[in-house]
């Protein structure tokens, strides 16, 4: 029963079926791409964990697993230094920021979305623009403000360097473009009639919009409030440079992770420690809502 | 401010609320646009106004005033010239040491990277629109880097190629890619902050790039295969052209990204190492160079400004198009 292809060496074979049959080739191709990025991308990761789990006193023998496995750096990192209120800031931070974000990015989503007047190209341009422009453009002047060193009719401005509104404000005007646009998406799409309805109905023109389109866009509110809480959550400059680093005076995460490289450069497993916590919450919520999050990236980036 | 509060108010309320009901239509575009603007304003609109003026005056080291007398373009000429670098921790622009100098390592970073990513997210918007079981689950393992912070990012990758843990920088330093000091070798660092990058924002290029495969008229590929095309010939007459529209904004988002990092430099490897615009604005601000800190911080927007105008010229015409 020996065949021309059983007398073939293997990569002959291989080969040989390759120029028969391309679609395996194909298939072959999308298996290796598949596991390829599946590796890339999940690796560093597995890295992390690895380094969190070896013990202090073995950090030197890493390998590719860990040499011991000792999870008591996820009970240290909350004693070395207050991880839990750095995260706890951060929470409230992006909560607070989503909240306004949601509120007057729901305005101006409505306002965009479903009226016509005068000048609505060049301020969804000016809008567009802000969300682009670089956080150190702004650093200097927000600084004096938030210091107490501009004065604006003899009155100081309020010192919120420390305070939870010198990095909410920023966030805020930083990341309401996205979500105004995501909103206008939603908001648009609801019919005129429905309005018209509420309206006839005798209620007012904000109350259709709180009682009429916001809800029936929920899912757009969502996908809105996702992405914001998301990209508030990973913000690095201005939680960076609006605090002093101290838990105690808002520091949010950024803080809780880079005091672990500056006062216990030796312990990698704390870092890494941290650094899984950290990114736990953003785990969950992207595995929880990825449709709104890839329906949320693409609507925004590719309105046409 | 829920309805129900604006319809069982008091007189004063309702007496807005009336008003308010009378607005035109543009009146009532611009009541509702208020906050917006008043936020975007004071965080935005003044703050880049104030930066430029900023940039106009002097350093002001000692005494207590943050900002010096006007000195006009001072600021600028001397950071363009070199007259400047001197007193700043790294060069501001010397094209001989582009490693090593703020303007050219931020191009460098933004270019190298953007193009890398741009290949490897099409590869993953390829993988991504197959139909395949398991495809929800490959997509959010390719999601996850995009939306993981920039601290932890960073420190993921200083734990991978950390001299003595990381598992990373060995193999690279046998293969005579690295020196001894990676994180502070301006070359090497620079090679790791791209593949963070590369690592963390991919998934951002195919989560666009899937998009626009995902909105071509799948009818064209059987005409293609009955005109007897190959599945490259497909590819590269059918699927290249559509996508590319997707692709262009992809880069261009990525490019204006690329060119204000700062946290994932300060978290891998340090500012005096990979001396970025965004990092120079910080370092200078840091040591109250205020008037030269504000001319970097504006000449970076006014290189940003020139990639949003080119998004924003297209965002206009398709704008008109709907209208």
């Amino acid at each position: 029963m020996a065949t021309d292809t059983e007398d073939l060496a293997p990569y002959e074979r291989w080969t040989r079926g390759a120029i028969q049959n391309p679609r395996r080739v194909y298939t072959g191709l999308f298996y290796v791409a598949t596991i390829f990025f599946l590796i890339t991308t999940l690796f560093p990761f597995y890295w992390l964990l690895v380094i969190a789990l070896t013990p202090t006193g073995m950090l030197g023998q890493i390998g590719i697993t860990p040499p011991a496995i000792d999870p008591g750096s996820f009970v240290e990192i909350f004693e070395r230094l207050p991880f839990h209120v750095y995260m706890f800031n951060s929470f409230v931070l992006a909560l607070l920021t989503t909240a306004i974000v949601l509120l007057l990015g729901s305005l101006a989503g409505y306002v965009f979305g479903r009226l016509t007047f005068p000048g609505r190209t060049p301020l969804m341009l000016i809008v567009l623009a802000i969300s682009y422009f670089p956080p150190a453009a702004f650093l200097l002047p927000l600084f004096e403000l938030f210091t107490g060193n501009v004065e604006v009719l003899g009155v100081q401005s309020p010192v919120l360097f420390n305070t939870p509104g010198a990095m909410v404000m920023p966030f805020s005007a930083l990341f309401m473009p996205l979500a105004i646009f995501i909103l206008a998406t939603f908001y648009s799409q609801i019919p005129d009639g429905l309005e018209d309805a509420a309206r006839v109905e005798g209620t007012t023109r904000l109350g259709a919009l709180f009682r009429v389109i916001i809800p029936l866009s929920a899912p757009g509110v969502a996908t809105a409030g996702v992405l914001t809480f998301i990209v508030v959550y990973n913000e690095f400059f201005f939680s960076f440079l609006m605090n002093d680093g101290q838990a105690e005076n808002w520091a949010p995460l950024v803080w809780g992770i880079l005091n672990y490289q500056g006062q216990y450069s030796q312990f990698y497993n704390l870092m890494a420690a941290a650094s899984i916590v950290g990114v736990l919450p953003i785990a969950i919520l992207v595995v929880v809502a990825q449709e709104k999050i890839v329906s949320g990236l693409t609507a925004g980036a590719l309105k046409e | 401010m829920s309805p129900g509060l604006l319809e069982t108010a008091s007189a004063p309320a309702k007496a807005t609320a009336n008003w308010v009901e009378g607005l035109s239509e543009t009146a009532f575009a611009y009541l509702l646009l208020a906050p917006m603007l008043l936020l975007f304003g004071v965080i935005a609109f003044w703050p880049l106004a104030s930066t430029f003026e900023m940039s106009l005056r002097a350093d002001s080291l000692a005494g207590a005033e943050n900002i010096g007398p006007f000195v006009g373009l001072e600021n600028y000429v001397d950071l363009a010239t070199g007259q400047r670098d001197a007193v700043m921790p790294r060069p501001f622009l010397d094209l001989d040491q582009p490693f090593r100098s703020a303007l050219t390592v931020t191009i460098i970073f933004a270019v190298v990277s953007v193009a890398i990513e741009t290949i490897i997210g099409f590869g993953q918007a390829l993988v991504l629109d197959q139909e395949f079981k398991g495809r929800r689950w490959l997509r959010v393992a390719i999601i996850l880097p995009w939306a993981i912070p920039i601290v932890i990012q960073g420190m993921i990758f200083y734990l991978l190629f950390v001299p003595g843990i990381g598992i990373a920088t060995e193999p690279l330093q046998q293969l005579g890619i690295f020196g001894s000091t990676p994180l502070s070798n301006p070359v090497d660092s620079l090679i790791i902050i791209v593949i963070a990058d590369v690592w963390k924002t991919a998934a951002f290029m195919a989560l666009i790039i899937l998009a626009g495969l995902q909105s071509i008229d799948r009818s064209l590929y059987n005409v293609g295969r009955v005109a007897g095309a190959t599945a490259l010939q497909r590819f590269r007459y059918i699927t290249l052209p559509l996508v590319m529209p997707a692709v262009l904004i992809a880069m261009l988002f990525r490019t204006i990204d690329a060119m204000r990092v700062f946290g994932l430099i300060e978290t891998v490897s340090d500012c005096t190492v990979v001396p970025s615009l965004s990092c120079m604005v910080v370092q200078t601000f840091g040591a109250r160079r205020y008037g030269t800190s504000a001319a970097i911080a504006f000449i970076t927007a006014a290189i940003i400004a020139v990639f949003v105008m080119v998004y924003i010229v297209q965002f206009a015409r398709s704008e008109e198009g709907l209208l």
